[in-house]
């Protein structure tokens, strides 16, 4: 489905929203519940390229995944009026909603499709954004994360991965692996508890 | 969560939170949520791994034309509300002054032809196009590759569109009807899927309407057509 574009005549890139840069996202959100699009914007401007690169590694292809990133803003926005930021940030909101639409269009593609990665933009690596503290910090604890993610045991962080970023179920995975489920269970639960203590104080983490 | 728990409750925190139980399992498990408080607590502890997972991919910079996108609906999502909103409180006769209306000559033959050039318009199909007892079918003239209906039903519209290029940057296609005079520029901007995809309806109605087409403008639209039409519809 195509999209439609307001005849409103908005000035993008206004004074009004380089002020709201300054803004956190929670704040940011309560002038979206207004239906404010400036203040939309710049939510889209800070958070797009983590939704995109968790797209692109799911779909492995760059225009499912700009689909995928497309739907999950405009579900963003539909939704405006829901938010709790009690339930959680804005981010781990929003890439909550890439991950599960991306999944649902990786389980809708054919088996047929699903040897076609890096068919085109692999080379888009990230343009360093600025250099702000919380930049610095986001990628800290990418750092970590990863870092996590790779001292796990091999058969640990593979069932995490063909979860999480395959879209795969745990029947899928235990036929795949010619494991019992319980086993491909099992793997999770361990995989996930060591990744969750070695992240430490989920408070200390970036949102 | 000891060993007896986890097998009472199946093991299942980990792979929901991985999104990686099968569909009914998954709602079997969300109802044993909601009165099992020791799987809540697993789940919760879990997800904070699950919540920080996407940071774990590398990362790449969105493409500059999804921005254009996705601001593009939400400002028409914004005109909507304020539509409806409206339509509430006016009568449909007060809306606000005429607009601005272009000679039709302007882009006529000769405006055509030099967006046949470019576009490579496919022939419009004589003759109305096809009709059933409320709705008819127009087939318009589209960029080499489009496949582009005007599907009109007791006097609505709706461009179906296909394989359109995408607007050039900083541009948006709006929609435009055709009565006795020039092109009326109507409320509807659209963007295309990555696929080229769109459906969009015509706003109002089509009664006495002769052509409905669609101009690339700069964003928010214009009064009158600054560009040739990529899209034209002839219901006569």
């Amino acid at each position: 489905m195509g999209v439609m574009f307001n005849p409103l005549r908005s000035a993008g890139g206004s004074a009004s929203t380089e002020r709201l840069r300054v803004l956190a996202d929670e704040e940011l959100m309560q002038l979206v519940y207004r239906s404010k699009a400036d203040a939309f914007e710049v939510i889209y401007d800070r958070h797009a390229g983590a939704a995109f690169s968790l797209a692109y590694r799911i779909c492995s292809q760059r225009a499912l995944a700009e689909d995928v990133v497309q739907e999950a803003f405009l579900s963003l926005w539909h939704s405006r009026t829901r938010y709790d930021r009690n339930r959680g940030s804005v981010r781990t909101w929003l890439l909550g909603i890439v991950h599960n639409r991306a999944i649902d269009a990786l389980r809708r593609r054919s088996v047929r499709d699903r040897g076609l990665v890096h068919d085109e933009g692999i080379e888009e690596r990230m343009v360093a954004p600025d250099r702000t503290d919380l930049e610095v910090a986001r990628r800290e604890e990418a750092r970590e994360i990863r870092d996590a993610l790779d001292e796990l045991p091999q058969e640990q962080s593979q069932v995490i991965e063909l979860a999480y970023f395959g879209g795969m179920t745990h029947v899928q995975i235990a036929a795949k692996l010619q494991m019992p489920v319980g086993t491909i269970k099992g793997r999770m639960r361990l995989g996930l508890s060591k990744m969750r203590m070695a992240l430490g104080d989920p408070a200390e983490m970036v949102q | 969560m000891s060993v007896e728990d986890r097998q009472l409750c199946g093991d299942n925190a980990a792979p929901y939170v991985l999104g990686a139980l099968e569909e009914h399992e998954h709602e079997e498990f969300r109802r044993h949520l909601e009165s099992c408080a020791v799987c809540r607590e697993e789940v919760a502890a879990l997800e904070v791994v699950t919540g920080a997972l996407p940071a774990a991919v590398e990362q790449r910079s969105a493409p500059a034309e999804l921005k254009q996108r996705v601001m593009a609906s939400i400002h028409e999502d914004i005109r909507s509300e304020t539509a409806r909103e409206l339509s509430g409180k006016r009568a449909r006769s007060a809306r606000g002054p005429a607009l601005a209306w272009l000679s039709w000559r302007a882009l006529a033959p000769g405006a055509l032809a030099a967006a046949a050039i470019v576009l490579a318009v496919v022939a419009l199909s004589s003759g109305g196009g096809s009709s059933s007892s409320t709705t008819r079918v127009f087939h318009a003239q589209a960029p080499a590759g489009a496949d582009v209906s005007l599907r009109v039903s007791d006097g609505r519209g709706q461009l179906d569109i296909s394989g359109m290029p995408q607007t050039p940057p900083q541009r948006i296609y709006e929609v435009w009807v055709k009565r006795s005079g020039g092109p009326q520029p109507t409320d509807a901007l659209f963007t295309v899927t990555s696929k080229g995809d769109a459906t969009v309806g015509v706003p109002g109605s089509l009664k006495g309407a002769t052509v409905v087409m669609v101009t690339a403008e700069p964003l928010g639209g214009t009064k009158v057509p600054t560009s040739t039409p990529v899209i034209v519809a002839n219901l006569s």
